[in-house]
């Protein structure tokens, strides 16, 4: 998967249109990753790559790149 | 009454055997001397609960995406069998915002935790499988009654038992069969667990509501051991809250 399908992904996940997001995107600046966008993402990465996704995890996220970091490992 | 005495005489049929509470409930009914028939869905756990509650018990692997299976299964268990309970702890978690339910997810969500269960009662409620007063008990949630962001199909199959449950207790009073649900809190469980690794931030609200904190296994086996019994005569289709408050 390329890193612009992944980052279609998130964009999808958290409803946001395409292209909206760049690496550096700080998290809490999305007003969409709320509890309801997070758990979109914990599915999306069961899903679509096959990765669990903690709570731990998700908590050390700033940035929309490292949710892509941690996607494409 | 001799409580000892009457369990031994006693078969009970536990479906989801190997889950916390399926364990908690068997490990009570073991040490009183009743006779147990434990499903599980795998080969693995299956062994685990023959190891743990011995040979004097029987274990059954038989698997709740297939309800139509179910029946063939069970039959043969069945054939020189009655049972005097029937307690399902078969459930399968769901956690997804509207935007991902799936009509493919919702259908094994609900394939798992409900229609399995409705085969279950017609396999064991056919005439010639269970003792007079036969109590069936579902391992239900507070999920079905109240709600909460992203639990949506798993509440929707918890209310359908709960409803299932109120409409056939009328349909099976003559055959002096009685079904009630407990609807259980967060209790600690390895479930639970799982859940709480992933948690967003919906989950320690849960928490705050239930005010009695976590229940313990053994928590919801007392509950489930009291509808069970004939102390329980009285009761069917109903709820039983074991939610430490969460209700309220």
């Amino acid at each position: 998967m390329t890193k612009q399908e992944i980052f279609n992904h998130i964009e999808e996940s958290l409803e946001l249109d395409e292209n909206t997001l760049k690496e550096e995107t700080v998290l809490d600046d999305i007003v969409e990753y709320d509890s309801m966008g997070k758990l979109s993402l914990i599915v999306l990465s069961d899903e679509e790559f096959d990765k669990k996704l903690t709570g731990e995890q998700m908590e050390e996220f700033k940035t929309v790149g490292d949710i892509v970091k941690f996607l494409e490992a | 009454m001799n409580m000892e005495r009457q369990w031994t005489d006693k078969t009970i049929l536990i479906t989801g055997a190997s889950s916390d509470i399926g364990t908690s409930i068997a490990s009570e009914l073991d040490a009183l001397g009743a006779q147990l028939i434990l499903h599980t869905s795998s080969m693995n756990s299956a062994e685990a609960l023959q190891q743990r509650f011995g040979q004097r018990h029987r274990v059954v692997t038989a698997n709740f995406s297939t309800p139509s299976a179910l029946n063939d299964t069970f039959k043969e268990v069945l054939v020189n069998t009655k049972v005097d309970g029937y307690v399902n702890c078969v459930g399968v978690r769901s956690r997804r915002p509207l935007k991902l339910l799936k009509p493919e997810h919702v259908s094994e969500v609900m394939t798992i935790n409900f229609l399995s269960y409705l085969e279950m009662l017609r396999i064991v409620t056919k005439r010639g499988r269970f003792n007079e007063g036969l109590s069936i008990v579902a391992i239900s949630s507070i999920a079905a009654q109240s709600g909460g962001p992203g639990v949506t199909a798993y509440a929707a199959s918890k209310a359908a038992v709960d409803a299932a449950n109120r409409c056939i207790s009328n349909e099976l009073h003559r055959k002096k069969i009685r079904l009630n649900s407990v609807v259980c809190g967060q209790v600690n469980t390895s479930a639970y667990e799982e859940l709480m690794a992933s948690k967003t931030d919906q989950e320690d609200k849960v928490l705050e509501r239930q005010f009695m904190g976590l229940a313990e296994p053994e928590d919801i086996s007392d509950i489930v051991l009291f509808l069970l019994s004939e102390k329980s005569k009285y009761m069917t289709g109903s709820c039983m809250y074991a939610d430490g408050g969460y209700l309220t």
